[in-house]
């Protein structure tokens, strides 16, 4: 059965785009086919990560849910970020980045059957096993639609007091929507913390399984959101601890 | 290193076979005012084999060697039996270090047991050979033997150890190149060059048809005792004098290795931080850096300490209720739920 996992914080500046990027990728390269569907219309920007030019989308998540073209044909390979190449392949669905179709998009909304729809075509004509929705942060409407269409939510907080009280909303939100499967990521968490510790504290607080505690890494800052840091550093801990995410969210 | 006792046998009579041979060959060299005892820098040999190889194996090529050298030298394969077995002690002695836990020498302590030693062994060896001849064979006569025989014996022995055991030990590993070591063999070198130079000059200095026997033999003793003294006055002043340099720095690494523990232990830097030489002022240095490293680290712990996840309940309910209690919420539920039921 392929499975829709949305990713969400309630908060910006997770890191929630680039985990987005990295589990999709890692599980491209344990063969899978993977989609990730950018739904963050008002600050797109994963496409950064997967070197794709905006000058080559010719038609986005925006034309699809405009009606102005098939959601396949806003499906792009980029599947030559995979190292090593494998059987695996990884589509990216963007947003538009062009600031007449964010406003417009914004101004009438979208219908979460049309959502749906294009969801499961995708899915079927690309043959995915996995299609991942990056979210917008906070609990817009559009954002709710994500959630709600979702088999698996991952939702990504940093240990900081904002993030804790945002993440207990969201978490009970997601609860009333009935979402089949919930996961906890704790990320850029700092080295003098006890990872374990912190994970025990975290599932315990929002009766919520933690899938992974990642460490902050400087590589990942230098990295700077150009390119998939698991493809670049498949040996750091950071790497490891996405893989066992993956492990216990597909597993 | 582990041994079977046939290997030992057979390094000790293999090698034991070297040193005769070279015993025989050096037995043509002898020392001017000492006609029987030759200069034989071989000494170290059993010595070596005795402290890398095993204890009996040294024992074992002493023996044999000094049994060989006689032969060939002509003096007899047993008469002087006693040297024999003097000799055999002298490679089973320094062997012993290795029951004092000294497998590799790399502090100044271990490299002075290694040398008292070397010192107990050739007087341990020496005086054994005496006491025989006295007690059995007589053919000493005193007073002469005593500067013709046993103190050059006893005195060009050490002398050797000193110098080529150590050196030995050097190439084959035994002795680890620490600061330690090499500060106190480097002394130790200019220390023996002290002790040949003054006794050289002292028993050379004479030589002549001129000089009286008597004469020759009162220099000799002099020369021996200043000898004697030097090198044990020396030895010992070198060894409390490199330890003065080398202990600090033991400290400094051991606070150190406890900050990368994380204990912080920095009371055995107390004494050294008082000194005015550079190793003070790098224990007040590293004082400092130390105490900023622990500064932060508790900065850090507390930081961790307060780690509280606080969840505003009320606020959480609100707006929670904000959400759902929309009609848009109860609609997109609704769907939900029919999506997920299809």
């Amino acid at each position: 059965m392929p499975k829709i996992i949305a990713i969400h914080s309630f908060r910006g500046g997770t890191g929630k785009s680039n985990t987005t990027a990295n589990l999709a990728c890692l599980l491209a390269q344990k063969g899978q086919r993977v989609g990730i569907v950018d739904t963050d219309i008002q600050s797109p920007g994963i496409h950064v990560l997967f070197n794709l030019d905006p000058r080559e989308i010719s038609c986005s998540l925006n034309d699809f849910l405009w009606g102005k073209c098939e959601i396949e044909s806003a499906a792009y390979d980029v599947s030559k970020i995979i190292e090593p190449q494998t059987d695996g392949k990884l589509f990216l669905i963007p947003s538009s980045i062009r600031t007449g179709d964010i406003a417009r998009v914004l101004h009438y909304g979208y219908d979460i059957n049309l959502l749906k729809e294009g969801y499961q075509k995708l899915i079927l004509q690309l043959s995915l096993d996995y299609l991942f929705i990056d979210t917008h942060p906070g609990l817009n409407e559009e954002t709710l639609m994500s959630i709600a269409i979702a088999d698996i939510l991952l939702i990504i907080l940093r240990p900081d007091q904002q993030d804790y009280q945002g993440t207990a909303v969201t978490v009970e939100v997601s609860r009333q929507l009935e979402v089949p499967g919930m996961f906890l990521i704790v990320n850029k968490v700092p080295d003098v913390f006890a990872h374990e510790e912190l994970a025990v504290k975290v599932a315990s607080t929002y009766q919520c399984e933690v899938a992974g505690v990642l460490p902050h890494a400087d590589e990942m800052m230098t990295l700077a959101s150009s390119g998939i840091f698991s493809m670049q550093y498949p040996d750091h801990a950071v790497s490891r601890e996405m893989d066992k995410i993956i492990q216990r969210i597909t597993g | 290193m582990k041994l079977s006792a046939a290997k030992i046998i057979l390094i000790g009579c293999g090698l034991g076979i070297v040193y005769g041979l070279l015993n025989g060959f050096s037995n043509a060299f002898l020392l001017p005012s000492a006609p029987i005892i030759s200069l034989r820098p071989q000494i170290a040999l059993p010595m070596i084999v005795g402290i890398i190889g095993h204890p009996l194996a040294g024992f074992i090529t002493g023996f044999t060697g000094n049994v060989i050298g006689d032969g060939i030298s002509g003096f007899g394969f047993w008469k002087f039996w006693n040297w024999h077995i003097a000799n055999g002690l002298m490679g089973l002695i320094p062997g012993l270090i290795r029951y004092r836990g000294i497998t590799r020498i790399a502090t100044v302590r271990e490299f002075g047991i290694l040398q008292v030693s070397i010192i107990l062994a050739c007087g341990i060896g020496v005086g054994f050979a005496v006491v025989m001849d006295v007690l059995f064979l007589h053919f000493m006569i005193f007073p002469s033997s005593l500067h013709a025989w046993i103190l050059p014996a006893f005195l060009t022995d050490v002398v050797n150890g000193f110098v080529l055991v150590p050196a030995a030990l050097v190439l084959t590993g035994a002795i680890l190149i620490t600061l330690e070591t090499r500060t106190i063999m480097m002394i130790t070198a200019l220390l023996i060059i002290a002790v040949l130079a003054t006794a050289g000059s002292i028993t050379w200095a004479v030589l002549d048809d001129l000089v009286s026997h008597q004469a020759m033999v009162r220099n000799f003793y002099i020369a021996a005792i200043v000898s004697v003294l030097l090198l044990v006055i020396g030895f010992l002043a070198s060894i409390v004098f490199v330890r003065k340099m080398t202990d600090p720095l033991t400290k400094i690494t051991r606070a150190a290795e406890s900050v990368e523990k994380g204990n912080y232990d920095l009371e055995t830097l107390g004494g050294i931080s008082g000194r005015n030489d550079e190793l003070g002022r790098l224990a007040r240095v590293f004082e400092q850096m130390a105490g900023k490293v622990l500064e932060r680290e508790k900065k850090l712990q507390k930081q961790v300490e307060e780690l509280q996840i606080k969840i505003d309940r009320e606020k959480q309910i609100a707006d929670v209720a904000e959400i759902v209690e929309t009609e848009y919420f109860r609609s997109l539920k609704e769907k939900a739920r029919k999506f997920r039921s299809s």
